[in-house]
């Protein structure tokens, strides 16, 4: 009857061999190189960091990159606003009519090859969909669909700096989803139409960027 | 003798018929009739929501509204949102609001606006919506504290700022208005149980003792939940018929015409009547405010 090799031995053995290994790598002329065990080591490790982040929840550092695009499209903004005679809470109606037009134009023009992605990063998208997917099931899923039909879609131009028609109605973001997603500053707002999401521009009406398909 | 017999019996019925006529009005409406106390030193207000249609019917309404006035001067009234429908040009606000509210705005009263659907956030920015400039915000009258909410953009950021501003009030009466329902029996869009999860906890926990709320076209006081008051007003200026059925949380519906609603808050006791486009009262009654 064959034996089996004793398990204490196979353990020594396995160390011997990575002792050996990370030996001989700190050794080499061509300097500090990640050994293959090493560098299988530490993306298992990194895997395991993200598979640790629970679905739907976003990485630092894809959130950090999201922020960051963010925060530019705001600066611009800013910096835009300042020239467009903002309202104050005295406003006429011509005035506020007014400065919405001329507010619109000017972040059109700032940001004419503007395309959709250059704010929403491939990472946040696929958290997006996967955070709907989590909070909306059955019941919950057919009326989330169903309040983002409200405002008929078509005659909706699904493309950055499409402005959105004065016509149509802005649905309520459901709360459950909008504690999800990443916050936002005050001047933009998420906005669900048909399949897709949009990111806003709230004063300037415009779409600065979309998701399509987020909804199953 | 027969002749006299028979004049007077003429002349009871011309009588009968006048007094009829009178009280029905030319175009049958109701006598107005006030129901709340109307004392002098108590909080008088108006609450009407989804307004800005620029019909007819909304400037029907608006008439009632400012001879209700008359009748029972307030000083304020709480617009619940969908304030313009459509385009919002500047002939919008002329139409959809400053025209059918001229009387009451040349009288002064305040009109404090919270942002429906429909409405466009720089709607803020508009002198006589009395936002200050904010999509949300709070603002006080004798010992009740009103806070105007943006239900369409129930977010992180909002949500603290009216935790803090419901801890921080010292107000006897707080009252909160906006635009989507928690609690509804219509058909065409029903309770909104995203924002019962996320709104209700904070009413719940600092006393807020009323909630009035539009988007549904019709008028319903929703029994108390949770210790909280909600009202549906919003038929100002849009009115979907047979729209409502009394479920198991309906104190009192109606979707039969357009109707706001007069509120007074005295001391303990909060009064408040529903009147309809032809002066009819559809719904009255006093909440005492629960000791918590």
């Amino acid at each position: 009857m064959k034996q089996r090799p004793n398990k204490n031995i196979l353990s020594t053995y396995k160390l011997a061999l990575i002792g050996t290994a990370s030996l001989l790598f700190s050794l080499s002329p061509s300097g500090p190189q990640t050994s293959p065990v090493f560098a299988q080591q530490a993306s298992t490790t990194e895997t395991q960091a993200r598979s640790t982040h629970p679905p739907g929840v976003l990485a630092d550092r894809d959130l950090s990159e999201f922020n960051e695009r963010v925060k530019d499209y705001v600066k611009l903004r800013e910096r835009l606003a300042d020239k467009a005679d903002k309202p104050s809470d005295e406003s006429k109606p011509a005035e506020i009519e007014a400065y919405q037009i001329a507010f619109a134009e000017q972040i059109k023009v700032a940001r004419a090859g503007a395309r959709a992605g250059d704010i929403f990063t491939s990472q946040i998208a696929k958290q997006v969909r996967q955070i709907i997917k989590d909070e909306f099931k059955g019941e919950s899923l057919k009326e989330l669909r169903a309040l983002a039909q409200e405002p008929n879609p078509n005659g909706v131009a699904l493309r950055v700096n499409a402005v959105y028609p004065d016509r149509k109605e802005i649905v309520e973001m459901p709360p459950a989803l909008l504690l999800k997603l990443p916050a936002l500053p005050k001047s933009l707002r998420y906005q669900l139409l048909g399949r897709h999401m949009l990111l806003m521009d709230r004063e300037a009406r415009l779409i600065i960027d979309y998701l399509p398909n987020v909804l199953p | 003798m027969q002749r006299a017999n028979i004049t007077v019996v003429v002349l009871l019925s011309i009588l009968a018929i006048i007094q009829s006529a009178y009280s029905q009005g030319a175009d049958n409406q109701e006598t107005l009739r006030i129901t709340l106390p109307n004392k002098k030193d108590s909080v008088h207000f108006a609450v009407i929501g989804d307004t800005g249609s620029g019909t007819d019917a909304q400037r029907q309404l608006a008439a009632i509204l400012e001879r209700s006035r008359s009748l029972f001067p307030f000083d304020f009234v709480l617009l619940l949102g969908d304030n313009l429908y459509g385009s919002e040009d500047a002939k919008d606000y002329t139409n959809k609001f400053e025209v059918p509210y001229k009387a009451l705005l040349d009288a002064n009263v305040k009109f404090y606006a919270a942002l429906g659907n429909h409405d466009r956030p720089t709607q803020r920015y508009y002198k006589l919506f009395n936002m200050d400039g904010k999509e949300y915000y709070s603002f006080k009258r004798n010992n009740v504290r009103f806070f105007a909410l943006n239900s369409n953009y129930m977010d992180k950021t909002q949500l603290k700022w009216l935790e803090d501003e419901l801890a921080n009030s010292g107000s006897d009466w707080k009252i909160c208005f906006f635009h989507h329902p928690l609690y509804s029996s219509g058909k065409q869009h029903g309770s909104n149980e995203g924002l019962q999860k996320v709104l209700e906890p904070l009413f719940v926990k600092h006393s807020v003792t009323i909630v009035f709320a539009g988007h549904e076209h019709f008028y319903e006081r929703i029994k108390p939940q949770k210790g909280v008051y909600h009202f549906i007003s919003g038929a100002g200026g849009k009115l979907r018929p047979g729209d409502v059925r009394a479920t198991k949380l309906t104190e009192k519906a109606y979707d039969q015409d357009l109707n706001f609603m007069l509120v007074e808050v005295v001391g303990e006791e909060l009064h408040f009547q529903a009147i309809s486009r032809t002066g009819m009262t559809i719904d009255a009654g006093v909440i005492s405010r629960p000791s918590r």
